[in-house]
């Protein structure tokens, strides 16, 4: 194993040398150089946001023409068959470099829908999506939420009804993010409304540009707009692009929803290391002036305690998944405290500003942390709130009786 | 030498059952009132049959050789179970000041009665102002013109001081804070007991009247060598707290699936199932601080400073707030006496105080940060 991780950190280092340039040291930190962005979410015009789609396609295809688009994925999908913990690697690795961000397509689409295709997927539709995804041609997205349906996700409504050969869904999904640059979504349906709410549901792969589907975007909090509504008018989907079992659709979204919590919570790069550095918080405290306040000094202490006790907790996560044991629902509590961190550290920065956070004076490292400061709310309710995600520490975790549900 | 994955499971669920049996509920509050404020004969069980005193003993003074991992796991047991013996003190603060002296006699002198378990000892740092801070120490040494020397002054906060033999005491110099061994018995120490806030810690204010002392490690050095202690200690400390935090967020746990009000079991009701979710966050947290500062005191990794700081303040936030929580998830009968939660409560306050505090600890994290 060890020899193994070697040689295959070796060929990694020789795929990235050939193809991109070393990202500046983000540990020798000078306060006033460099990029003073704190976006979490993009607000960049149509236009750019297009090209850096682009951009992280391009990636994506090329990481995958060199084996490492999908590194865990099965080979007869153009995956490499190796571990979690080669994937982990890679990923630690390519951050030392300067390559475009794919999160628009990793996130969402090779991160959690992925893997639930290759779980629950008609054989046709995997040998159609997978390589697709992989290769960065298709960006997948997830249509779960409704205006009914947040947490309480086994309420949607969402209807598919059975026609010959085909599905027809009717509904308006909401909050879906990267929903105008998707090829393919996977939908939740009622199919039967007369079953218990978790046991009528359906799962669909939907071809985003099938007559019917309409992508409206929904403008965040931030200003810009990652997220959309998106409307299923007599939207004819093939029985084939259906997945799991007919009202068994749950157990599709539950793989879903899985590894969507054992994604968020283990982010380590961009504004969020930025706005959790010390060496970042501390000149920041120069710069204001604020560096000898003793109650502020109190705040950063508490705030690096959480960050770095959190990433503690990742760290023996891995150990775990390395010794090849698959972290539990406790992961929740990664999730839960990667928005608190975030939030808290906004607020900390916002209170050594003043002012300074209130209008944009021009100077570096001030206005900037206002695009963090405004991100956070999300960081708390995408991917389940803090709320449910107690909910699951507490049943799940420690066996409290379930609530009362309707 | 250290311990595999399975090696430490065997050890904690050895540590578990002896402290299980030896040390239940009953044992601590009878002992929380008794003079001295342990049980000699399970602490000599604990050197006998489990080794205890002399695990993290280096071989050569006669101990086992293991490291901070494996002293984590065997704390986080006796935070547990609240366990009333000298083991903090002897093993946590005063042998391992003894090996960060770096004298090699002194540590040939004491340690190995110390690994045997026939010697108990103490570390004497803090007056009444309660501050580790070496440069507020007023107690002296001045030298006594045959090579030895002479202490005067008031230590205050000494962990099991007046049961200890041996008694490690901080006092300042010419040459500025040094370490300095005191036989309890010596004529001219005075010990009396200090009613504390957490009766299974015994704590004591010593009295020195120009007593005879050796110096240990070099003259002046008492300041880096209280930093390196400070720094173990605290991760000792930290697993203690993490293991009581634990017991506390079990105990609620356990008591919301079976106490029913309103026809329901407590536990499915939200405010309380999030109060049990938000230890259990607090728990975890804690833990990972402790065990990864282990880790890295055991790998000697230039981070461990901050890793110690890290989980000092972590997990003495932690407990404090599991063993509030774990009152309020039981109610008034969580308020009694008879209830052990506020065995956990006090012993919870006082750890987090032990080495002065969240302001302090606070200051000491952003110094090991360079802010
Ligand atoms: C930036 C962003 C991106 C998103 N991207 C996607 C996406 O790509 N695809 C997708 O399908 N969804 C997406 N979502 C939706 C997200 O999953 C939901 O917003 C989330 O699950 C909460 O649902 P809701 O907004 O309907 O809130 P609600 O469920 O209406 O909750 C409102 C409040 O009530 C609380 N609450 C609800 N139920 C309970 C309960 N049982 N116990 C205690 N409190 C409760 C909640 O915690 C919250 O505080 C995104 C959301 C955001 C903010």
């Amino acid at each position: 194993m060890e020899h193994d991780m070697q040689d295959f950190t070796a060929e990694v280092r020789r795929f990235l040398d050939a193809h991109v340039a070393k990202a500046p040291d983000r540990t020798a930190f000078t306060w006033g150089e460099g990029d003073d962005s704190m976006a979490y979410f993009s607000s960049l015009p149509p236009e750019e946001e297009r090209e850096h789609v682009q951009r992280a396609r391009d990636w994506q295809r090329i990481r995958h023409e060199n084996g490492f688009g999908w590194i865990t994925g099965p080979p007869e999908y153009g995956g490499r068959g190796l571990t979690p913990v080669h994937d982990l690697l890679y990923d630690a690795i390519e951050s030392e470099y300067d390559v475009a961000d794919t999160g628009t397509l990793s996130v969402i689409g090779l991160g959690m829908i992925g893997p639930t295709i290759l779980a629950h997927a008609q054989p046709r539709i995997k040998d159609r999506w997978l390589p697709a995804m992989y290769r960065g041609d298709a960006i997948a997205c997830q249509l779960f939420s409704e205006p009914g349906a947040g947490s309480d996700l086994a309420s949607v409504a969402t209807k598919a009804v059975r026609d010959g050969e085909d599905w027809v869904l009717n509904g308006q999904k909401v909050w879906t993010s990267v929903a105008q640059h998707s090829q393919i979504g996977l939908a939740l349906t009622r199919t039967n409304p007369d079953a218990p709410k978790h046991r009528g549901i359906t799962a669909f792969l939907v071809p985003m540009d099938a007559p019917g589907v309409e992508v409206r975007p929904l403008r965040q909090m931030t200003g810009g707009a990652d997220f959309n509504e998106v409307f299923l008018t007599d939207v004819r989907v093939p029985e084939d692009h259906r997945l799991g079992e007919i009202d068994g659709g749950w157990t599709v979204a539950l793989t879903t929803l899985m590894n969507e919590r054992a994604t968020v919570g283990s982010e380590g790069a961009g504004p969020v290391a930025a706005a959790l550095s010390p060496d970042r918080l501390s000149a920041l405290m120069r710069a204001t002036w604020t560096w000898d306040d003793r109650a502020l000094r109190a705040r950063l202490a508490e705030l690096l305690v959480d960050a770095m006790a959190t990433e503690h907790l990742n760290t023996r996560a891995l150990r775990t998944l390395r010794a090849g044991v698959t972290p539990g629902p406790e992961r929740s509590v990664a999730k839960l405290m990667y928005g608190q961190n975030l939030t808290r550290a906004a607020h900390f920065v916002a209170d050594c500003l003043g002012p300074r956070l209130v209008a944009d004076t021009g100077k570096w490292g001030t206005y900037a942390w206002s695009e963090l400061l405004l991100a956070t709310p999300a960081l708390r309710i995408l991917g389940g709130t803090e709320e449910i995600m107690k909910n699951i520490l507490a049943e799940r975790v420690l066996g409290l009786p379930k609530e009362a549900r309707a | 030498m250290s311990a595999d994955d399975s090696e430490l499971r065997e050890l904690r669920s050895s540590v578990r059952q002896f402290l299980e049996a030896r040390s239940p509920e009953e044992a601590v509050r009878k002992l929380m009132e008794s003079e001295p404020r342990f049980d000699l004969d399970v602490w000599a069980q604990a050197a006998d049959q489990l080794r205890l005193p002399s695990l993290v003993i280096p071989e050569e003074y006669g101990g086992d050789g293991f490291g901070p991992v494996e002293l984590g796991v065997v704390l986080e047991e006796m935070g547990r179970a609240l366990l009333c013996s000298p083991f903090f003190s002897t093993v946590v603060l005063a042998a391992q000041a003894l090996l960060a002296s770096g004298d090699k006699g002194a540590c040939a002198r004491h340690l190995p009665g110390i690994a045997a378990g026939r010697t108990t000892a103490a570390l004497a740092v803090a007056e009444d102002g309660g501050s580790w801070d070496p440069a507020l120490i007023s107690a002296r040494a001045v030298p006594d013109g045959d090579g030895g020397w002479r202490l005067n002054g008031r230590k205050s906060f000494v962990i099991d001081g007046t049961t200890a033999d041996l008694v490690l005491v901080v006092a300042r110099t010419v040459a500025g804070p040094s370490l300095f061994a005191v036989e309890r018995t010596s004529a001219g120490v005075a010990a009396e007991a200090m009613e504390t806030l957490d009766a299974t810690r015994a704590m004591a204010r010593l009295t020195f009247d120009t007593v005879p002392a050796a110096l240990v490690g070099a003259d002046g050095a008492g300041g880096r060598v209280m930093a390196r202690v400070l720094d173990i200690a605290t991760v000792g400390l930290a697993a203690e707290q993490a293991g009581g935090a634990r017991r506390c967020l079990e105990m609620s746990a356990d008591y919301a699936r079976t106490r029913h009000q309103f026809g329901r079991p407590i536990g499915s009701f939200q405010a309380v199932k999030h109060k049990c979710a938000d230890m259990l966050v607090q728990v975890e947290l804690a833990e990972a601080a402790s065990r990864e500062a282990a880790r890295s005191a055991a790998e000697g990794t230039p981070d461990f400073p901050v890793a110690a700081a890290v989980a000092h303040a972590c997990c003495s936030r932690a407990y404090m707030f599991a063993a509030m929580e774990n009152i309020q998830v039981h109610g008034g009968i969580g308020f009694t006496w008879e209830h052990p939660a506020h065995l956990y409560f006090r012993r919870a306050k006082s750890s987090q105080l032990l080495f002065g505090g969240p302001a302090v600890y606070h200051e000491r994290l952003l110094d090991r940060l360079g802010i």
